[in-house]
């Protein structure tokens, strides 16, 4: 299935910005914005939420409890040593461990999370509207369907903030 | 456009009259409880001193890393730096006391005791008191100097003064490592003489960096409530929370690396230090010192939407002011009282000091404009704006 699309490119960082600000004051729904680096206002306007950071937490907090109560039932539960005269439960030797191993729980969950929610995975072609944008372009993708304004309307918006191009294109709505 | 401000008369009378409370418990002190005056002297002195060297720091580093944010608030580390000089005077002044806070100048150590012979080339009092002058000679140079270098650029503008402040502030952090790391062995590590820590020198460090940048904030919201500083907005405040919040982790870390290797060695010489802590009435402080300085900023600061908020902020600088008393007191105290005691004393010393330390730096801001006029990243600070 085809899927009909409205790019708009822009030369500028700031102009970008504008653009969208002057967008989402003529209520266009902005379907998806690509640039070479993150440019951190676009998160804002978009308002889109993430609830990534409460995970990597959950993480943290899961791995220190789950490394902790490991190290504890190792060394003194199951199997206690005598070192150097130190008590079994030698907690701030536990430590280290635990904060080695709570970065590494983290990385990793937080990776799995991060191609779960962006549905990315090894091998998976890219879906880039416009390959320039992997140089010094920044673009702006719109549904025209979804976007609640007509088309004129639409790229009357996008020209009249500066951008350098604007075009529609016809993608493959699977990749 | 002229931002700058004069001190109310209800500051300086509140300010005159911490000091006063000072002075009275002081002369009190000193009549009554020489040994623990002079230990809250020094205690109170090197607290102010290094609030002042963390906030000279600070902006030493917003110049090497040519940060944009923080340039309209370079007016507020500037006039904590003019502290440095009054701690110089106090500092000075130990000459009075120091056969109550340092054990290596009793004459029946120097002759018996091996490890304070030992030590005796490094520390013996002529030599110790050269290296306070060295030390806070090089500190007053160098922050006048960067003060100066400031001041011009107000008055001439161009990017040369900022291209030599930003060359002197390597100069300073160069000087600083080298210094402060000895100021704080001379004073704070060698109360206990027969004991070291090579980590001692870097965490004092960082406990002045982090808690000097506590104060900065709180003095920049501060003057935001009072009016000035309009422009400070939730980006400015998530940048000085993130200071504060890397700042904690960082000190925890320290912290927890010094009690760790000294825990794990078991060496008697070393460990002595932390037991003499827990079984002499510091456990509860020993506990609460990580707690506060490390436990509440680093959860509280985590999410990004409390790093924002105003008053979130302003309380944690609060508790850290709190927070960095206990560790001092918890560093100095075992040293040369002994016995933990907290009285009317300790809080009359810290109050005069307090009182000291809020003229001299609300002086220092009446000194200049708050807001620097030709730094060239004042536009960016200004404006700034992450999201």
């Amino acid at each position: 299935m085809q899927k009909h699309s409205i790019i708009g490119v822009f030369d500028d960082e700031d102009q970008l910005v504008q653009a969208l600000h002057s967008l989402k004051e003529h209520k266009v729904r902005v379907e998806e914005v690509y640039t070479p680096y993150p440019v951190h206002p676009v998160f804002g306007i978009l308002d889109r939420k993430t609830s990534f950071t409460w995970w990597a937490f959950l993480y943290g907090l899961m791995a220190v409890i789950g490394v902790l109560s490991f190290l504890y039932y190792t060394a003194v539960i199951d199997w206690p040593l005598n070192f150097g005269g130190k008590p079994t439960n030698a907690f701030p030797s536990f430590i280290v461990i635990t904060i080695i191993l709570t970065i590494l729980s983290i990385t990793i969950l937080s990776l799995f999370t991060f191609s779960v929610i962006a549905g990315v995975y090894p091998g998976k072609p890219a879906r880039m509207p416009d390959i320039r944008a992997t140089d010094d372009k920044f673009i702006v993708m719109i549904d025209p369907e979804n976007a609640g304004k007509p088309i004129q309307e639409v790229n009357q918006v996008l020209t009249s903030n500066g951008a350098s191009e604007v075009y529609e294109k016809e993608s493959e709505l699977s990749n | 456009m002229d931002t700058k401000i004069n001190l109310n008369s209800r500051f300086k009378t509140a300010c005159y009259l911490l000091i006063i409370i000072g002075l009275i418990t002081f002369s009190y002190g000193f009549f009554k409880n020489p040994g623990q005056t002079w230990a809250n002297l020094l205690l109170n002195n090197y607290y102010f001193l290094s609030l002042a060297i963390g906030a000279t720091f600070f902006m030493a580093l917003q110049y090497i890393t040519q940060s944009g944010w923080s340039a309209m608030f370079k007016r507020v580390p500037e006039a904590m730096g003019f502290f440095i000089p009054v701690a110089a005077v106090f500092m000075l002044l130990t000459y009075f006391g120091v056969s109550h806070l340092y054990e290596w100048t009793h004459k029946d150590a120097i002759q018996t005791d091996e490890a304070v012979i030992h030590k005796l080339p490094y520390l013996n009092l002529p030599f110790f008191f050269i290296r306070i002058v060295v030390y806070f000679s090089l500190w007053i140079l160098m922050t006048t100097l960067l003060r100066k270098l400031s001041h011009k650029e107000d008055l001439v503008g161009g990017i040369s003064w900022f291209e030599r402040s930003e060359f002197y502030s390597k100069v300073y952090i160069f000087i600083l490592a080298i210094t402060f790391s000895l100021a704080s062995f001379d004073w704070i590590m060698s109360l206990d003489v027969h004991w070291l820590s090579t980590l001692f020198a870097v965490k004092n460090f960082v406990t002045a960096f982090y808690h000097g940048t506590a104060v900065i904030t709180l003095i920049v919201i501060l003057l935001h409530e009072k009016g000035c500083y309009k422009e400070l907005n939730s980006s400015h405040l998530l940048d000085f929370s993130r200071y504060l919040f890397m700042l904690s982790i960082i000190w925890g870390y320290l912290w927890f690396s010094q009690f760790m290797l000294i825990w794990y060695s078991n060496l008697p010489e070393e460990t002595i230090y932390y037991a003499r802590q827990i079984r002499e009435g510091y456990r509860v402080l020993f506990f609460v010192n990580v707690f506060i300085n490390w436990f509440i900023p680093f959860i509280l600061l985590l999410a990004r939407r409390m790093d924002q908020k105003i008053m979130v902020v302003k309380w944690i600088c609060i508790i850290l002011i709190f927070g960095q008393w206990i560790d001092m007191y918890t560093q100095v105290f075992p040293g040369t009282v002994g016995k933990s005691s907290f009285s009317l004393l300790e809080i009359g010393c810290f109050l005069g000091f307090a009182g000291l330390f809020a003229l001299v730096t609300g002086w220092g801001l009446t000194r200049a404009s708050l807001v620097p006029k030709n730094h060239p990243y004042l536009d960016e600070s200004l404006y700034h704006h992450v999201e």
